[in-house]
């Protein structure tokens, strides 16, 4: 925000600085984080160093809010000031929340996928242990206590199956609409190599989230 | 039929609308259970016979003899037997398990919509376990939220205009919010923070009004 408002004067003149500047500031990438993590069927990477970021700022801007109304300044500016702490608060909120949903969802896949856990913060670790723990309890009570002993896994169907045959992951094979804001060139959608799409720049595409998954965890292209 | 009541149950949870919770149906829930009880039971007879089989099988095969083919036709029978018990345990056992489960997701997506005390006419629709189950899931995200020191549960729309107008359905008296201390009295009409609001909404304590 700091830094858009520096830039405001200079608008004019220097239209494309402006809008590569603006799309690096937190509060952009904090959208883009949160577009990303609503879109993508997997749980991607903690921002932590960004959240971090945006929690300093919330805070002054909080302070400067704060400020504001006790030197009985502008009513309009005050509103102004709060309605952007705001949407910051709830992007903040969302993107959090969005993760929790996810790892409610997928978190006895996210257990024994080492990858994924370690996608983690500290405290959705934490969470996490304590939502298995939640689960399995609830899942023993209710069902799996009463089962003969060969079926007790909440992972495995019985104990003849060799892997854990009962755990609810994400589908990457879901289409998901992405864009690039730079020339990507072909790229290939599948291992065969038959199918290849040209990435251009700003251009809107359909494409299944499998085969741009390291696309997206590299952050070259968005997820919208 | 086997797997028929298991099917039922799963058939009700596909029927409901999504989110949607009825009433726990411990009746069939009961009977899927008792009908995997039954399966065991005639899984076990079985499966010690083919082992009786199999031991005068392999007796036989160190005289170079083969079984008797009455032999060979009854282990073919209980084979088959077992197998189809065994995987209706199997089936019942995904039904129960994905009728428990998918509730559960419904149970925790209340935890995001309403304030920690679920309303009575939703409690009385949960096993007594589920009650179980969504006080410990609220207790672990209460945790996470306060380990962070931020509410997750307010914010669940974006924002337009920082206040908004609503409507106190309950007396709740005077209460200091952020920017003001306001009378919470019965159908007043108010200009709150939003942040403010959202707690008393989510309890039922007052609604948005639009427009």
């Amino acid at each position: 925000m700091e830094s858009g408002a520096g830039e405001r004067s200079s608008q004019y003149s220097e239209m494309d600085d402006y809008e590569s500047l603006i799309s690096t500031t937190d509060a952009e990438l904090l959208k883009r984080a949160w577009q990303n993590e609503k879109a993508a069927p997997q749980i991607l990477r903690f921002e932590a160093a960004l959240v971090q970021r945006s929690r300093e700022q919330i805070q002054l801007m909080e302070e400067t809010v704060e400020e504001y109304t006790r030197n009985g300044s502008d009513p309009l500016t005050v509103s102004l000031y709060q309605m952007d702490l705001d949407r910051t608060l709830f992007l903040l909120r969302s993107y959090l929340r969005t993760r929790l949903q996810k790892i409610e969802k997928y978190m006895f896949h996210i257990q024994k996928t080492t990858e994924l856990w370690n996608r983690l913060s500290r405290p959705e670790q934490k969470f996490m242990g304590r939502c298995i723990e939640d689960m399995e309890q609830h899942l023993d009570q209710s069902v799996l206590s009463k089962l003969p002993s060969s079926y007790k896994s909440h992972l495995k169907q019985s104990s003849s199956s060799e892997e854990d045959d009962m755990v609810p992951e994400p589908q990457l094979d879901t289409y998901v609409i992405c864009r690039s804001n730079r020339f990507l060139g072909a790229f290939q959608l599948d291992d065969s190599g038959e199918e290849t799409v040209n990435i251009e720049a700003d251009d809107l595409y359909a494409l299944p989230y499998k085969s741009i998954k390291p696309l997206v965890e590299t952050g070259q292209i968005d997820l919208v | 039929m086997y797997g028929k009541k298991g099917s039922e149950l799963v058939r009700e949870l596909a029927s409901s609308e999504p989110g949607q919770l009825s009433a726990f149906n411990n009746d069939l829930f009961a009977q899927v259970i008792e009908e995997c009880t039954g399966h065991l039971l005639h899984l076990g007879p079985l499966i010690r016979k083919i082992e009786q089989i199999k031991k005068i099988e392999e007796v036989k095969k160190l005289n170079n003899q083969e079984l008797e083919e009455s032999d060979k036709a009854t282990l073919k029978a209980h084979n088959s037997g077992a197998l189809v018990h065994h995987l209706s345990l199997l089936r019942n056992k995904r039904c129960l398990m994905a009728y428990v489960y998918n509730r559960a997701e419904a149970i925790r997506s209340l935890g995001w919509a309403i304030d920690r005390v679920l309303p009575e006419e939703i409690e009385e629709k949960l096993s007594s376990s589920e009650k179980e189950y969504f006080k410990n899931h609220a207790a672990s995200l209460q945790s996470y939220m306060s380990e962070l020191d931020l509410d997750l549960a307010v914010d669940m729309v974006p924002p337009k205009d920082p206040y908004i107008k609503v409507r106190v359905l309950e007396d709740i008296g005077n209460v200091v919010l952020s920017d003001q201390s306001a009378n919470l009295a019965c159908h007043a009409i108010l200009f709150l923070r939003r942040t403010d609001a959202e707690h008393y909404i989510s309890q039922g304590l007052m609604e948005e009004l639009n427009g």
